[in-house]
Parts: C-alpha cells; structure tokens; sequence
C-alpha cells in the first residue's frame, strides 16, 4: 500500500535548557493511503501537540514528518499555508466556523481560498452537501443549526478539496452521543466511499472504535497499537477498553 | 485587598483602552484651554478700548454647552468595558463576591483612568491655553507674550465638570451591573453579533419623513394657492411645483407600496424614498435662496421651515443610504459570483455585512456629527471673516448717527436736527473731532415718500458737497459733477451685474427738481458704511447741490472721527445719553441710531471669537467623538475578529493577505461614514456658500476662503489618519497575538 504520511523519531521539548518539558519524546509511526487512524491518549499524552506538528501549526524539536514524500518540517515557513490549503483538511472541536457567514458560504470560503474557478464553486458545494446531509441547511447560519449540523458542515468544509489527510481533534467533544453516533458515521463513510485518509485524535473509547487502528500515546511515546482487522466494533470497543485499563486510566476515563 | 484589584485593573485596563485615556486627555485638554479665558485670573493686555467681560461669560456658557457632549463619549466607552468585563464580573459574583461591591470596584477603577485623563489633559491645556491666547490677542490686534499660569478657578471648572461627568456616568454603570443577571453575565462573551437582526429604527426614520412629506405637501399648496403668479421666472415656478409635486411623489410611492406590499420587500420602498428625499432636499433649499434672489412674497417663517425640511430629507438621505449599504453589498454579492468565489472575498464581505446590520445606527449618528462638524469647521471662518470684514464697513467712522423715516407718515414729524448732544459731550469730555459732517439724504420726487413695500423703496440722494466731505473723511478723493448730472455710490456687497442691469436701465432720473442725465463715471463703489443708504437698497443717488435744495430731506444723518480713539466708558456714557434724547422708537415714527466704532468693535471682537472658538471647539469634539466611536468599535471586538481570523489561518490563508483583509475592513469602517458625510457635507457646505456667496466675495475673497477649506480639510485628514492608523497597529496587534 501507498504510504502518506510517515513520522520518523519525532520529538517535541517545551521550556527551556532548565526546565524542560518533553511533550513528545519519540514517535515514529506511518499512515497508509485510505486508512483511518485514531489517536487516543490521557490528557497531557502529547496527542493535541502530535497533531498540532502534524498539521504544520507547530514546529518539532527533532525528526521528519514526510506528507506524499514531502518533508513538512523542512517547508519554508511562507508556504506553509499554501502547502496546508492544499494537502490538509481540519475538523476541530468547537466547528471554527465563521458566524457572519452561511453553511454554504463557510464551504465555498475553502474553495475560494484555494482558487477554484468560479463556476465549479457552488456544483460542488451541493455535491458534498448532498453526501453530508446538510443540503437543506446550505443557506442558514451556524447559529441557526445543531451542534452535529455544524460539525458536518465543518466536515464538508474540511474535505472540500479533497485533501491528502484529514486531521480531526476531538470531532465529538461537543456533541451529544445521538449526533456522535452521526458524525462518526458521516466520517466513516468519507473514509469508506471517498477513500479519504483520516487522522483522528481522541480520549473517547466510543469514538475511537470507528478507526481502523489505534496508536495509544502515554507521557509522549506510543505505548500500545491497535488493529481492528477484521473484528467487529464493539469488539474493537473491548479490546480499547481493556487497552485503557492497561495504560492506568481505568473505565472512569471511558465515556 | 478590593483597593489593590482595583489598581491592578486599572493598569490592566489602561492598556487596553489607551485609545479612550488618549480621547478624554484631549477633551480635557481643549476643555481647559479654553476655558482659561474666561478665567477672573486670565487679564491680558487688551487695551482700555476694550472690555473683556462680555466675552468670558459668553465663553464658559458655550464650553460647558459644547462638553457636554462629552458626557455621550464617556458613557459609550463605560458601555463598551462593561461589556467586555462581563465574564469577570460573573466569576467575581460566583465566588461570592456582592454586586453591588463589583460595581464599586468598577466605578472606582474608572475614575482612577478619568483622573489620570484630568490631570494629564491640564498638563497639557495649560500649553494649549497659549494658542488661544494668541489668537485672541491676534483677534484685538495686540503682540502676544507667552505667559505660564495654572488658573486655580479653571481648574477647579475642569475638575468639578469631569469628576461629574464620571459620577453621573458611574451610577448608571454601577446600576447595570447590579441589575444584570450572572447568567447573562457568563454568556455574554458568546453571543458575537448575535442574531444579525436588524432593529426598528429605520421604520421610525419612514413615519417621520412621511409626516414631514405631508406637512411639506400642505404647505407646498398653501403657498401656490396664495402667492403663486405666472408671471414669475422658470426657477421660481419649478420652485412652486416642485415643492408640491415632489412630496406628492414621495408619498405616491409609499401608496404604491402599501398596495403592493407582498410582491415588494422594504427596501423597494427605502430605495424610492431615497431617490424622493434628494428630490425633496433641492426643491426644499431652493426656496431660500431664490427668495433671496427674487425677493418673494412667502410669509414669515417659512424659509425656517422650509430649511428644517431639508434637513430632515438630508437625515433621512444619511440613515437609509447606510441602512441600505448592507443591502446593496449583498445584492452585489448575489450578482456576481466571480467576485464572491474570489479568494476571501465571501469573509471580507460576512465581516462587513454582519457588522453594518448590526451597528447602522450608531454608523448614521456618526454620518450625521461628521456632517455637523464639517460644517462647523468650514462655516467658522466664513462667519467670522464676513462679521470682521463687516466690522470694517459698518465702523468706518468712531460715531455715526443716522434715522430713518420707515414709520413716518407725515412729512412735517420729519425733524432737522444737528445731534447737539453729541458735540456737548465731546467738547465736555476734550474729545478732539478731526472731520464731523451732519447732512441729509433726500428722496428724488416727493411722492417716493409714500413708497413702503419693501420691493420699491426708493433710492434716496445726497447733495454733492455732502458726499465730497465723508469721501474727504474717509481719505478717497473728490468728485465732480457736471450741470444736471447724477452720479451713484454702491454698496460694497452689492454684485456687478445687478449695478449694470441698474446703470443700464437709469440713464436719466426724474426728480423734483428736472431731469438728470447720468455722468461720464456713472458709479463710485468705495466702502461709506451702512448707514449711506435707504433700508433695502444698495445705491445711493448724488445729485449736484442746487438740485437737492428742491427735494424732500427724509433722513438726517451725522458722521465724526475724532484724532483719539474714543475710550469704551465715554463710549458707553455718551450711546445712554443719546439714546434718552433720540430713542429709536420715537412717537413721530422718526427712528434714531448712533454707533461707535469703539462699542462695535469690541462686541464684534469679542462675539467673533465666541463664535469661532465655539465653533472649532465644537466641530474638533464632535469630530473626536466620531473618530473615537469608529475606532473603539472595531477595538473592542478584536477578541471577535481574533477568533475569525485564527480560522482563516487554520484554513490556509497567509499572512499577508490577512493584513489586506484587516487593512481592507478598517478601510470600509472608517470610509463609509466619512465618505457619506463628505457627500452631505459637501452637499450643506456648498449651498451655505452659494447663499452667502456676495458676503464672501465683498469681505473675505475666495483665495482666503480656499485657505480656510484647504486649513480645515488638512486638519480633517490628520486626525483621520492618526486614528486610522492607530486603530490599524493596535487591530494588527490584538488579532495577532
């Protein structure tokens, strides 16, 4: 298989020569294309940091990343945006949507930024708003849509432009369990029918047992990997837990 | 432990709102710089000609009028940190803290900010405090020194009037916040912008503007049925009907609407009353200025009325055009998607709809104090130039006496008296008289005396002699005239083509005493002061001396200048006691005036600068509270845009176009009500001058004038451009951090 993003002895150091805090000790893993990989990790694991170096908005201390072969740590910092616009796509927790514009402004906002033509624009927006199921929502603001609603549309959003990976931090941290459940389905699918690349970062044993695989982050090294293989999910949903209580955090930090 | 919050706050704070410490240390500043004049302790050297009392009770009335705008600044800046505190407060109340303390501790830590603005703005007035005093130095013609002086009582004014301000002010912030719920007050930093719902204020604007059509319309036929004639000149006539028609369209449209309120939306209507209040804005301000030009007949009061029209369709014109602007982007947006898609158009166009719905009203208010206070600047110097180059026509003699014979219906009231009086007093008080001449001014036929409408009063004459004396006075040189020739002598304002038309037209005048032909040098256009000639007229007949022995005398008049200037006390003495004897109402209709140069020219000093200093004081505040209201707006949201462009970021956009984009909004905010205002302004100002166009031309000159406007657009674009990029580095500043 085709491999996107490889990490080679990444490390990340806060603080200074006194006081130094590594958030990242040494991490090395690869993400195959069209997989779907979880993160999972206790607060204060270094997941949140991983993903921020991943996705050029923080720099390492050592190591490479490479996306498609490309070093991303080496990337002059001008073009980092450019290279971001086009090669990732982001799902946070907390939508980043913009409130003065529509659902379907804040989609065309993506494709806008990276120049496509014009005519393209809204032909596409009512494609991936169909595969999303917010076509009937296209015209209101985000104030006006539920909390999953506005998480697909960040989705939509997020792989608009068909990007080589998407990263996603905590994408149920602010839903209900019902719009989880939906969200997860809806990245399930991105992942099945559009074939898109996804990493996915989470302390949720729920969510993460939509992933095809698991890295287990512990005081900044992985301590377990995961493989969903041909089991159900609710058996991959044990086998986290079990994981889970192996690492220290118990059930009590399983939703 | 409260008074160490409330330090720690207030440095905190003061960091943040350096833009509203800045704005209260100017206002305090000019507060105190102008005031010091009216100062009991301020006592420059004028001169004994002068008084200076007059002037500083005019002073302290028109500084504290003009501050109080101030209170408006300062509570809409309270208004603003209360918001953005609002988070604090709730922690503070869910520790337990009382709100009613809470409120305390932000009144205090207020007033420790006002405080810091009131001392450092005295500081500072006290260096502004020269300026003004050599302006008004400038003002009596006196050399200027520079003297530092603290005047405890204007600083005891300054003080009491800000730490009022601040209580004032405080008490209702205190008051908010006790009645505000924690709830509220936890959430309040969530909602940005919410709803974008637009309020009711526009409707109000509608009903007003129809009432006022309505009223305008009545008024528009009133005045056809009772004056209209079609004999008068095409503008007077379009006057007439446009007048009725245009508010008769204006309320037309709204008609229509109503009628077809479910196909047409609200704006169809705002759009056609837009276009009708430009309509109604020319028709309604030609009525004044062609009154003026062709004398009509429309009653009293109605050039008032008629200007207050205008004003409300200017109002109305600033309120719908950036109540529309929103609209207008937004169908521009719709229209063309090759601009929407075009890289962060559609965030730059979310950012500037959302916040123009949201804020029109307070954009409108600051449309409108611009426009006020561009008319202030501008119409400062014109005023003051025409009263001062007035000065110079109206005082050209140190006394002047004169009556005039409006009310006299009998020709026997007609008294020849020489204002004994006046030569009594000299002589008492050792005055010595350089040129005195008592003459009169005569009516060409007898039956002219019975001419009353203001329209055709006559033009009144006067002997030759006469005239080559006041000309021997006034240091021109003598005339002569031939056997049975008249020449005329002009008022300075009157305009050349109106003397033309007239010269063209009086070859000949027919009097009592035969026919005149007109002279080879048919009119003499010095300055003679005022009082040379008939009410409403602005040319002066003179007729050789045999002439003028066969005509009626109608007005006595007597001139002096005297080889000292008369002192401001005899001047006064002798205005009482010539008053008593020769009041200007008299039973026989006979009115009597005397004027001083020394009396008019203090008052027109001292009234002068009143009004030039008022009105720069005024248009500067206005223009700082405009400027302030914009920047503050878009500083206080920062922590909103912060959010905005963080996701710009995160989706790939660089640096460099998020500065355009910043520069590209402030841009908008700033420009609109600027450019609306400059619009209007332009629109106010240059009928203002159009309408004094002869006073400009014959006291000030148009290349002063164009000084003055270039002066006041210099020190527009300045402060314009300090706060612009003030705003700019700080709005930079906050959303990159």
């Amino acid at each position: 298989m085709n491999t996107i993003l490889k990490l080679e002895h990444i490390q990340k150091y806060y603080g200074n020569a006194g006081n130094i805090t590594k958030a990242i000790k040494d991490i090395s893993f690869s993400v195959e294309a069209g997989e779907f990989l979880g993160i999972m990790g206790a607060s204060g694991s270094g997941k949140t940091t991983l993903l921020n170096c991943i996705s050029t908005i923080d720099t390492v201390s050592a190591g490479h990343i490479f996306l498609e072969g490309i070093d991303v740590t080496e990337i002059n910092p001008k073009s980092l945006a450019r290279f971001r616009r086009e090669n990732l796509g982001f799902v946070f927790q907390d939508f980043n949507l913009l409130d003065t514009l529509t659902i379907s402004e804040n989609i065309a906002l993506a494709l806008a930024i990276n120049h496509t033509p014009v005519g393209r624009v809204e032909s596409r927006i009512l494609e991936i708003a169909g595969k999303l199921n917010i076509s009937d929502i296209l015209n209101k603001y985000p104030y006006q849509v539920s909390g999953g609603q506005k998480q697909r549309c960040a989705c939509a959003r997020a792989i608009i432009n068909n990007p080589q990976l998407l990263l996603a931090d905590e994408p149920t941290g602010a839903l209900d369990s019902h719009s989880s459940q939906m969200l997860l389905s809806t990245i399930q699918s991105i992942n099945k029918q559009l074939g898109a690349t996804i990493l996915m970062v989470t302390h949720d044993a729920f969510t993460a047992s939509y992933a095809s695989r698991i890295l287990f982050l512990k005081d900044g090294e992985i301590f377990m990997e995961l493989c969903k293989g041909n089991d159900s999910r609710n058996a991959f949903f044990d086998k986290i837990l079990n994981v889970l209580t192996i690492i220290g955090g118990g059930q009590s930090h399983v939703c | 432990m409260y008074a160490k919050l409330v330090f720690r706050n207030a440095k905190r704070s003061a960091k943040d709102y350096l833009v509203y410490i800045v704005t209260m240390t100017i206002c305090v500043t000019l507060f105190y710089a102008f005031l010091s004049i009216s100062s009991s302790f301020y006592n420059p050297d004028i001169g004994s000609e002068y008084d200076f009392t007059l002037l500083s009770d005019g002073m302290k009335a028109a500084i504290c009028m003009i501050t109080l705008l101030l209170l408006f600044l300062i509570r809409f800046v309270n208004h603003y940190m209360l918001r953005q505190k609002q988070k604090e407060f709730a922690i503070q109340s869910i520790m337990g803290m009382e709100q009613k303390t809470i409120g305390r501790i932000f009144f205090a830590e207020m007033l420790i900010m006002g405080l810091v603005s009131i001392l450092a703005g005295i500081f500072f007035g006290v260096f502004c405090s020269q300026f003004i005093t050599a302006m008004l130095l400038t003002a009596y013609g006196k050399p200027y020194e520079i003297s530092w002086t603290l005047f405890p009582d204007t600083v005891l004014w300054t003080v009491v009037f800000f730490v009022f301000s601040f209580l004032v002010v405080g008490i209702f912030n205190t008051r908010t916040i006790q009645k505000t719920k924690i709830i509220d007050m936890l959430s309040a930093e969530k909602e940005n912008d919410p709803e974008l719902k637009k309020s009711r204020w526009i409707f109000v604007m509608v009903i007003i503007l129809e009432l006022f059509t309505v009223w305008a319309f009545i008024t528009g036929v009133i005045k056809a049925l009772f004056f209209y004639d079609s004999r008068f000149p095409i503008p007077v006539q379009f006057m007439y009907f446009g007048n009725i028609l245009f508010p008769a369209a204006t309320l037309g449209w709204s008609f229509l609407w109503l009628f077809k309120k479910k196909k047409w939306n609200f704006q169809k209507l705002l759009c056609g009353l837009l276009a009708c209040s430009v309509l109604n804005t020319f028709a309604a301000v030609s009525v004044p200025a062609l009154t003026n030009q062709y004398y009509l007949p429309l009653g009293s009061g109605m050039l008032r009325q008629y200007l207050l029209f205008a004003l409300i369709d200017l109002l109305f014109f600033i309120c719908v055009l950036i109540y529309l602007a929103s609209c207008f982007i937004v169908m521009w947006k719709e229209k063309s998607p090759e601009h929407r898609y075009k890289e962060e158009n559609l965030f730059f166009l979310g950012q500037i709809i959302s916040k123009l719905e949201t804020t029109s009203k307070t954009m409108t208010l600051i449309s409108v104090t611009f426009v006020l206070a561009i008319f202030l600047f501008i119409a400062a110097p014109i005023l003051t130039g025409w009263a001062f180059g007035y000065l110079d026509i109206r005082s050209m003699y140190d006394v002047q006496i004169f009556s005039q014979y409006n009310d006299v219906h009998d020709e026997k009231e007609l008294l020849q008296d020489n204002y004994e009086i006046v030569t009594d007093f000299l002589d008492e008080h050792d005055i010595e008289t350089a040129y005195d001449c008592t003459f009169n001014l005569y009516l060409p036929k007898k039956e002219d005396f019975s001419h009353r409408t203001k329209y055709d009063f006559p033009i009144v004459a006067i002997s030759l002699s006469d005239y080559n004396a006041i000309r021997k006075m006034l240091g021109y040189e003598q005339i002569s005239l031939g056997k049975n020739e008249f020449a005329t002598q002009w008022k300075i304002i009157a305009a050349e083509e109106e003397r033309k038309n007239f010269l063209s037209k009086h070859i000949d005048v027919l009097t009592d005493g035969g026919t005149l032909k007109i002279s080879e040098q048919p009119y003499y256009e010095e300055a003679m002061g005022e009082t040379l000639y008939n009410s409403y007229t602005d040319v002066l007949y003179v007729f050789p001396d045999n002439i003028c022995k066969k005509l009626l005398p109608v007005m006595r008049n007597r001139y002096i200048t005297t080889t000292e200037k008369i002192s401001y006390e005899n001047a006064c003495e002798l205005e009482r006691l010539f008053t008593i004897e020769y009041p200007e109402q008299t039973e026989s209709g006979v009115a009597y005036g005397v004027r001083f140069s020394t009396l008019q020219t203090n008052s027109a000093i001292a009234n002068n600068f009143i009004l030039q200093t008022g009105m720069i004081y005024g248009a500067v505040v206005l223009m700082v509270i405009c400027l302030t209201v914009l920047s503050l707006q878009q500083l206080l949201d920062a922590g909103q845009y912060k959010y905005r462009f963080c996701v710009l970021r995160k989706l790939g956009v660089e640096e460099n176009h998020i500065s355009q984009l910043i520069l590209k909004q402030l841009s908008v905010w700033f420009g609109l009500p600027i450019i609306v205002a400059i619009i209007v302004a332009a629109v106010v100002v240059g009928y203002f001058i159009q309408t004094v166009s002869a006073e400009i031309s014959a006291y000030i000159g148009l290349a002063a004038l164009m000084l003055q406007i270039g002066a006041t657009v210099g020190i527009l674009v300045i402060l314009l451009l300090c706060y612009f990029i003030s705003t700019w580095v700080i709005f930079r500043h906050s959303v990159n951090s």
